[in-house]
């Protein structure tokens, strides 16, 4: 048994739930925008709404009840994000801050075993994990597309671009509750850390978009570098939101590996 | 000259402003079974895991088989075997799947069917069973394995008897009797002082994170002298003698350390109206508590 396979044995429970849960949900919105006219029947009654209330629901709202939109709604809507991120925080706060706190890193570290190394497979198999679910989501996604609809390779290499970027992302959130973990002492809090800059990245990523005041905190939110209703409607820029999310994710993986290669293991 | 497996000098470590290790300064040789003793805190872990580059010194060197414990951390590992305080594995992994990851992360395999496993009992049922579902006992014993599995050239054991029973206890120290004969060091962290005064060629006392005494067991208990204990009569409540120190009182038992010509004594205590006499030489715990107690004789820290 090598330490990746350690790592997937304990995370596999959670992930398949994963997989087969947001496999699932994107086949129910897929179908429920093919099998009604979700379109029509939300503009009549959005179109009853107040104006100030109207303001609330942007472009990326109305493009969602396309069937394009639909699809990349299935890779942004909430649960899907905090089933992500849920996987994305626990995976280096596990085998990290609480491996100090119960002792099995001290056992571990004791052995024939580089701290760069451990690190880099953990990040590695986490990145992996990720990679997993999304790909299992992509796969359900354009498996519903040929079901209830027309899959065209437009539609596919989008789908695909969104599957990467969110999975960016995701690494990106991981990588910086790694290095969380790699400084704390303490599980508990190296999760709660990482759990709340990525609830507050997402706050002010929704209300950066809301009002023009926020608006200058969208560049710095990593939220901001992933867009999958402007991918799947054709709008360019995804590359630089890809070198973006890489570019972060290599210097919070390097600050990762020095200081869990200078820290004390209590 | 024997060849020295471990060398620390003046190796201090600070948590902070807190003191863990002040100047500690020892050498174990090959084939040697050193011990380390002192109470809970004391600085013993705090030693090892810097040993182990676990933890980086505030100051001073540490080196194992020549090497420096930072710098050669990885190389030094390939040859070690440790046992933690509080030994920890995996709790969803199997028995059988821990030493699979052992192995695995040594590059030696791990026959099942090993003497090792025998010698300790562990049967083919609990090979099977999750680490949560080991008894304390158990877990020790799977520590120990890990420890000793891939015949290391030293092995830093951080109090190994715990939570063993006394059957398992003398199969440990008959398998660390063996290894010492094959050449292996063994670095005993202890303050269960029977066994250390059991197997160890060599002890260091450490009080507060620092050495207080570092002999062969048989060259302290010479410079501790002997030991004079008695019951003394209703009409003598606590007589003065030349050359003793009173380490010890109860009701009316007295417990004297002796150094020196004893002659001068023996003539005061013919005088006195004592019973139950005996001089006899200190036993590990004497010795220890004589390290233990202040200028005014009192014990601390224990």
């Amino acid at each position: 048994m090598t330490y990746s396979n350690l790592i997937w044995k304990m995370n596999r429970g959670f992930t398949l739930f994963s997989m087969l849960f947001i496999s699932l949900f994107q086949l129910m919105i897929l179908y429920l925008v093919t099998t009604f006219d979700t379109q029509a029947m939300l503009k009549s009654v959005l179109s009853q709404l107040p104006e100030n209330l109207k303001l609330f629901l942007n472009d990326a709202f109305f493009n969602m009840l396309t069937f394009d939109g639909a699809a990349a709604f299935g890779f942004n809507h909430p649960i899907v994000l905090s089933l992500l991120a849920i996987v994305a925080i626990s995976i280096p706060v596990r085998h990290v801050s609480r491996e100090i706190e119960n002792g099995n890193m001290e056992m571990m570290l004791s052995q024939p075993f580089r701290r760069k190394s451990l690190i880099l497979k953990l990040w590695l198999s986490a990145c992996l994990i990720l990679g997993l679910i999304i790909l299992t989501s992509f796969l359900a996604s354009i498996l519903s597309i040929q079901i209830f609809h027309e899959l065209s390779w437009k539609v596919f290499f989008r789908i695909l671009t969104i599957a990467l970027n969110l999975w960016l992302l995701f690494i990106l959130i991981m990588t910086f509750t790694l290095l969380i973990a790699t400084l704390s002492k303490g599980g508990g809090f190296s999760g709660n850390l990482g759990a709340v800059i990525t609830l507050l990245f997402y706050l002010l990523f929704f209300f950066g978009q809301l009002w023009k005041e926020m608006k200058f905190t969208l560049h710095i939110n990593i939220f901001n570098y992933y867009m999958p209703q402007e991918i799947m409607m054709g709008q360019n820029g995804y590359w630089l939101d890809c070198t973006v999310l890489a570019g972060l994710i290599l210097i919070l993986l390097l600050l990762s590996l020095d200081r869990f290669e200078k820290r004390d293991i209590p | 000259m024997q060849k020295s497996v471990i060398s620390v000098d003046k190796l201090s470590k600070y948590y902070g402003p807190v003191l863990g290790i002040k100047d500690i300064s020892f050498e174990v040789s090959e084939g040697e079974i050193f011990g380390f003793l002192g109470p809970n805190g004391a600085g013993k872990t705090t030693t090892i895991k810097i040993l182990l580059d676990l933890l980086r010194p505030s100051n001073g060197v540490a080196r194992i088989l020549g090497k420096d414990v930072n710098k050669s951390s990885y190389e030094i590992r390939t040859q070690l075997g440790y046992l933690p305080g509080e030994f920890s594995a995996y709790a969803h992994l199997r028995m059988k799947d821990f030493f699979l990851l052992m192995s695995e992360i040594r590059k030696c395999s791990f026959p099942v069917d090993s003497d090792l496993i025998r010698d300790f009992d562990i049967r083919e049922n609990d090979l099977q069973k999750k680490i949560k579902a080991l008894s304390h006992g158990t877990l020790q014993k799977l520590g120990i394995i890990q420890a000793l599995f891939h015949q290391p050239k030293l092995l830093i054991l951080d109090e190994p008897t715990t939570g063993l029973d006394p059957l398992m206890k003398e199969v440990l120290y008959d398998l660390l009797i063996r290894e010492r004969q094959k050449g292996t060091s063994i670095f005993f962290s202890s303050h269960n002082l029977d066994e250390v005064e059991k197997l160890c060629d060599r002890v260091a006392i450490i009080r507060r994170g620092e050495i207080v005494g570092l002999e062969s067991l048989e060259t302290l208990k010479n410079k501790a002298g002997q030991i004079l204990e008695f019951r003394a009569g209703e009409s003598c409540p606590e007589p003065a003698l030349p050359g003793a120190t009173l380490i010890r009182k109860q009701n009316n038992h007295f417990q004297y350390r002796l150094q020196g010509d004893v002659r001068q004594l023996m003539r005061r205590l013919v005088e006195l109206p004592l019973s139950d006499v005996s001089i006899s030489k200190p036993d590990l715990e004497d010795l220890f508590m004589q390290y233990y107690q202040d200028k005014n004789g009192f014990e601390d820290d224990i």
